[in-house]
């Protein structure tokens, strides 16, 4: 008797307290339905520090100016997890409405169909495109058509310490170096201080890899990267990669260069040798321009163009950086509250603060003539080279990214590759194991994901 | 001559009697017990199934697929996935990483935190005050211990190559040397282990009864002599504990790696458990990160009965 | 082997008061030492600074003549059994016993010779492949013992050897322990709390008391003699009876009716101790009214122990032979005692010793 009492009210109290979670949480969900007249736009973004909380600002600016949607900014880690968690919760309620995805996942997200291309909403609202700047714009989007809405866009650049220069009695940089350019100010920087400065760094990143291939007009995957269908191979053996490859080697042989490793931290620890002097030039994406300009003296930041092949004219490069995508798993009326956030953010005045709040680049033409970048390129003229390098870009299928998914992945083999140049392997074996380590996995991918071009 | 039968008699009832009812009651037990033991065991059975054996067994079934975007199987492949993966030369190499960081980890782990209780455990003046450092890295969290070593080992603003610079003796690129990144990266893992360690085999020390060493002094033992023979003995099972925690520590070490290294440079830290990361959340590739992650409990599974089997016959409990 | 200790003193660091104070002692060869006290009186301490595993703070250790203050342990020559035995629960009996051959690198026959023949000695040659945690208190002790022996010094510390063994146990390791000292020729200092087993094995017992050694001598001298009131309370059960008296005309009033002459030249008025054994008292118990009252009997068998109080509530122990008939609330009269000790009720040291007188009250 007693033990039955027992069992039965164990399981009683187990019932109980199922049923309890069950039912508090959809009472939660009901009275905030009915507390909130407001649409909500949740928004899943990357950005830490200034452009969170910039971010963090337009969105209260946007649900301040108007009653109909509630923009509700949710940080999500870092742009590879986040590819991940949007893919993963597709469908559910746990789901974005509008989330910012990396330059290298465009190819993805647009195969997995889980968005609205903004061009549906571009039509309905006869919205002018042709206020954003067109290498940006062309990044994102396929066959004419806009996936996504380019957000914060950086442009790889050279960063070179003046004063280090001036110490060394080394000429500035041109504002268009080619690798020859580099290599000898590298070359007297690091004689001339007898090894107490290194000459140049490059990181072992995958996206300097592939900007050198942009920057040279030589298309990285088939299907002219992407653009023209399923890419099913990559090159990396083509000559303008040896190039650029073996350039970076003979910086390393003659001592000039110093490898910081790859990965977030050898950003930032480059960085600090930087602005310690004890470096003299690195590629940085231009949205470190607001971190280094605040760290340097006044007129010791030297900014030029990315690095171009000896005795030619730079094909541009492509954009980095992330993209605004509207999830298709909403209704019509959350999906249009996310593109009016959208269009409030390409508003010229906030892409002039954006852009003065983070180094990303303002991408309405119209923000240039903002006070806001005025005041900033009479401070920081420097400021306005990797605007310039943008704008000056004519895209085409080389300089506007590679539609191709698996892009994370080919990223970890090239910089493998750079790494294992770095230490000295011959250039082209280390090429082609990458590129045939990467084909391999590519021919797995589109099979298990049904890509094909037929 | 009557009492005795009657007594005897009476014996012999109450024996029956006895064992009847003792049947009967273990009738009783039996089914009571099944239902206790299903009471008892049935929620942690049921959070253990859902939590444990079904994440186990969809890996195992992920792994002999491949998966698209959104990590569904798609197409059936059997044990291929496990045939490249044991073909693949980086795999391999983030094999024979893991167990050099494993083994490098385990030996240095035990060798210094023994070193320390040894030390910690003499009646020396202020001795309290290096008991409480030796175990302070207990209370260290991963990314603090990676921001210290990042500061420690930066190739131009690090503590050690500026004290290398002054001493005149070349600096070396800790993080990014393909070589040295591997000591480094088990340097301070090493480091971080050290506090627990320390503590544990401390512990033991003390509980060792100081008339095993008097006993051994007047004997003619030297102090080497009674380390070995003795004190290592002794607390052998702390020891052999300390080995198992380490050594699966070890093969799942993610916080440091991730933070110093990233598994770089040219894959010389990328251990199995960062590999498996970056295949499942990184690369969106499931199936593979699914057969990495059974051969990885596959391997610590061995790894940890064979300790049993060998050294257990070691330890002395 | 003769051990001499010369005002040996230990004091330890940030402390006023030694734990042992100017204790001086010669122990001839193939002597059985006992030092006995009182929990705490420092009498381990002294075994210990004998060993060598404590430093000596002042004062001389001489081992067979020679200075032997800084001497390792290892060097003294001497081997020692542990209260707790100091087994290693790893090894086995056999490895236990070869230990210290082993650490001293000894040849391997040697070894197993020496410790066959130890084993034998204790009778554990059975025992040898186990482990201590196999065997008995019994014969852990006896392990322990082997392992001293296998030693093959001549001197051996014994540090409460047999405090935990049960009573039985207890008195039949004395007799072995006794055996093999004398069969092995070995000097033996012993600690020990217990004064039956330093009255039954010792050659020469110290009393050490309050840090302090109280007295030297055969255990019949210390009974017999006892130095101060602690040394005859220490020795002898039943305790002897310390009774409270006042010297007046030629007795000692213990009470009103108890008083004892004596023949002693003791300060008139002054206040003693008067020590009796037990065993010593002269009672008669058919009597009225007598001078002492019975409060507990304890009939042991062979004798029956009585309890009484006097008149001034002074309690008295009287052990008599064979089994009396008393029982409590009954009055008694004590009558006398056969021999007592006087002792100084200031200082506590002794003034004399009545032998074989029958004092009557």
């Amino acid at each position: 008797m007693n033990k039955r009492l027992w069992i039965t009210s164990i399981i009683g109290v187990i019932v109980l307290a199922v049923f309890g979670v069950f039912f508090s949480a959809h009472s939660n969900a009901d009275q905030s339905a009915q507390s909130n007249q407001r649409i909500k736009i949740i928004f899943w973004h990357e950005m830490t520090g200034p452009g969170a909380d910039q971010i963090q600002q337009f969105a209260d600016n946007f649900n301040k100016k108007q009653t109909k949607y509630e923009v509700v900014p949710e940080y999500e880690g870092s742009y590879n997890q986040a590819i991940q968690k949007v893919l993963q919760t597709h469908g559910t309620n746990a789901s974005p409405a509008l989330f910012q995805s990396m330059d290298v996942s465009t190819g993805q997200m647009r195969n997995a169909n889980i968005t609205t291309p903004v061009q549906k909403f571009i039509d309905e609202d006869k919205y002018d495109m042709d206020k954003i700047m067109p290498a940006a714009r062309a990044f994102y989007s396929k066959d004419g058509q806009q996936l996504s809405m380019p957000f914060n866009t950086s442009q790889p650049t050279l960063f070179y310490n003046k004063a280090v220069f001036k110490k060394y009695g080394v000429k500035d940089l041109p504002t268009d170096p080619s690798y020859d350019d580099i290599k000898n100010a590298a070359k007297e920087i690091t004689d001339k201080s007898k090894g107490a400065v290194k000459g140049v760094t490059v990181d072992a990143y995958g996206w300097y890899f592939e900007e050198f291939m942009a920057n040279s007009g030589q298309t990285l995957a088939n299907m002219d990267d992407g653009h023209d269908g399923f890419p099913t191979k990559v090159d990396f053996t083509n000559q303008a990669t040896v190039n650029a490859m073996n350039w970076l080697q003979e910086m390393n042989k003659n001592g000039s260069f110093i490898s910081f490793g790859s990965g977030s931290t050898s950003a930032s620890n480059e960085i600090a040798s930087f602005l310690s002097g004890k470096l003299g030039i690195m590629l940085q994406s231009s949205a470190s321009m607001g971190q280094l300009e605040a760290a340097a003296k006044p007129g010791d930041l030297g900014v030029t163009y990315y690095p171009r092949p000896n005795g030619q004219k730079s094909n541009g490069v492509a954009i980095g950086g992330a993209s605004l995508w509207i999830s298709n798993d909403k209704d019509s009326a959350t999906q249009r509250g996310a593109w009016e956030f959208i269009k409030y953010l390409m508003q010229p005045e906030n892409q002039a603060q954006w852009q003065k709040a983070t180094g990303y680049i303002a991408l309405n033409k119209d923000s240039q003539t903002e006070p806001v970048l005025k005041e900033l390129y009479k401070q920081h003229p420097e400021a306005q080279v990797p605007s310039n390098q943008l704008a000056r870009t004519k895209p085409n299928a080389t300089n506007s990214g590679i539609l191709m998914e698996g892009l994370v992945q080919m990223r970890t083999i090239t910089q493998n590759a750079m790494q294992q140049i770095y230490a000295g392997r011959n250039v082209n074996d280390a090429l082609k194991d990458a590129e045939n380590q990467f084909n391999s996995y590519l021919a797995q991918h589109n099979k298990a994901n049904g890509y094909s071009n037929k | 001559m009557l009492k005795s039968f009657d007594n005897k008699a009476l014996e012999e009832l109450n024996d029956s009697n006895a064992s009847e009812n003792e049947r009967a009651k273990k009738g009783l037990k039996k089914r009571s017990d099944f239902g206790y033991a299903v009471l008892f065991l049935g929620p942690s059975l049921l959070l253990l199934g859902v939590f444990v054996f079904y994440p186990m067994i969809k890996t195992l079934y992920m792994s002999l697929f491949l998966t698209n975007n959104f990590g569904q199987t798609t197409i059936f492949v059997g044990l291929k996935n496990y045939t490249s993966l044991l073909t693949s030369a980086s795999f391999l190499a983030s094999l024979s990483s893991t167990f050099i960081y494993v083994i490098g980890v385990m030996v240095l782990t035990i060798v210094l935190g023994l070193a320390l209780a040894v030390f910690a455990n003499q009646k020396l003046k202020g001795i309290q005050f290096f008991r409480t450092i030796f175990s302070s890295t207990m209370g260290v969290s991963v990314s603090v211990a990676a921001i210290f070593f990042l500061f420690v080992f930066n190739p131009t603003t690090g503590l050690l190559n500026q004290m290398a610079g002054l001493l005149h003796l070349p600096q070396l690129n800790w993080m990014t040397d393909p070589n040295l990144a591997m000591i480094t990266v088990i340097v301070s893992t090493v480091w971080m282990n050290l506090g627990f360690t320390f503590l544990v085999l401390f512990g033991a020390l003390q509980a060792v009864p100081r008339s095993l060493y008097d006993a051994a002094d007047i004997e003619g033992a030297s102090k080497s002599y009674q380390l070995f023979k003795i004190t290592i003995p002794m607390i052998s099972p702390s020891l052999f504990f300390v080995g198992i925690v380490t050594l699966i520590g070890a093969f799942k070490s993610f916080g440091l790696i991730d933070l110093m290294t990233a598994g770089g440079p040219n894959n010389a830290t990328n251990l199995l458990v960062y590999r498996i990361y970056q295949d499942a959340f990184l690369n969106g590739n499931y199936s593979q990160a699914s057969t990495e992650s059974i051969v990885l409990t596959i391997i610590i599974a061995v790894m940890t009965i064979i300790q049993f089997k060998v050294l257990e016959k070691r330890v002395n409990y | 082997m003769s051990i001499q200790l010369k005002h040996l003193t230990k004091k330890y660091e940030g402390s006023d008061t030694p734990v042992l104070e100017n204790v001086s002692a010669h122990i001839e060869d193939n002597e059985f030492f006992a030092i006995v006290g009182p929990s705490g009186c420092g009498k381990s301490t002294l075994l210990r600074m004998i060993a060598g595993i404590i430093p000596i703070s002042s004062g001389s250790l001489y081992l067979n003549g020679e200075v032997a203050n800084d001497l390792a342990p290892k060097d003294r020559k001497l081997s020692m059994v542990f209260q707790s035995y100091a087994l290693y629960p790893f090894l086995s009996v056999f490895d236990n016993i070869a230990f210290g051959l082993k650490a001293r690198k000894q040849p391997k026959d040697l070894i197993k010779q020496r410790v066959d023949k130890a084993l034998a000695l204790v009778n554990l040659t059975d025992h040898r492949d186990r482990k201590p945690k196999d065997l008995s208190g019994g014969q852990r002790q006896r392990v322990a013992l082997a392992r001293a022996i296998a030693n093959e010094s001549k001197i051996c510390l014994m540090d409460e050897p047999l405090s935990n063994l049960d009573a039985q146990l207890r008195a039949k390791m004395r007799i072995e322990l006794k055996e093999l000292q004398q069969k092995l020729g070995l000097t033996v200092i012993y600690v020990t709390h217990d004064q039956v087993e330093a009255m039954t094995m010792a050659d020469h017992v110290m009393v050490l008391n309050h840090h302090h050694v109280q007295q030297i001598d055969t255990p019949l001298g210390v009974y017999q003699h006892p130095s101060n009131e602690f040394v005859a309370s220490f020795f002898g059960t039943p305790q002897i009876n310390l009774i409270n008296a006042q010297y007046q005309n030629g007795s000692l009033k213990m009470d009103e009716d108890f008083i004892m002459d004596t023949d002693d030249a003791l300060i008139e008025g002054h206040q003693y101790k008067v020590g009796i054994r037990p065993n010593q008292l002269q009672i008669n118990s058919d009597v009225n009214n007598g001078n002492a009252q019975v409060v507990n009997v304890s009939q042991l068998g062979d004798r029956t122990m009585v309890e009484a109080r006097l008149k001034n509530e002074q309690e008295v122990r009287i052990v008599l032979d064979g089994q009396v008939d008393i029982r409590p609330q009954q009055f008694i009269q004590i009558e006398g005692a056969n021999g007592y000790f006087i002792f100084d009720a200031d200082d506590r040291s002794l003034v004399s010793v009545k032998k074989g007188a029958l004092t009557n009250a």
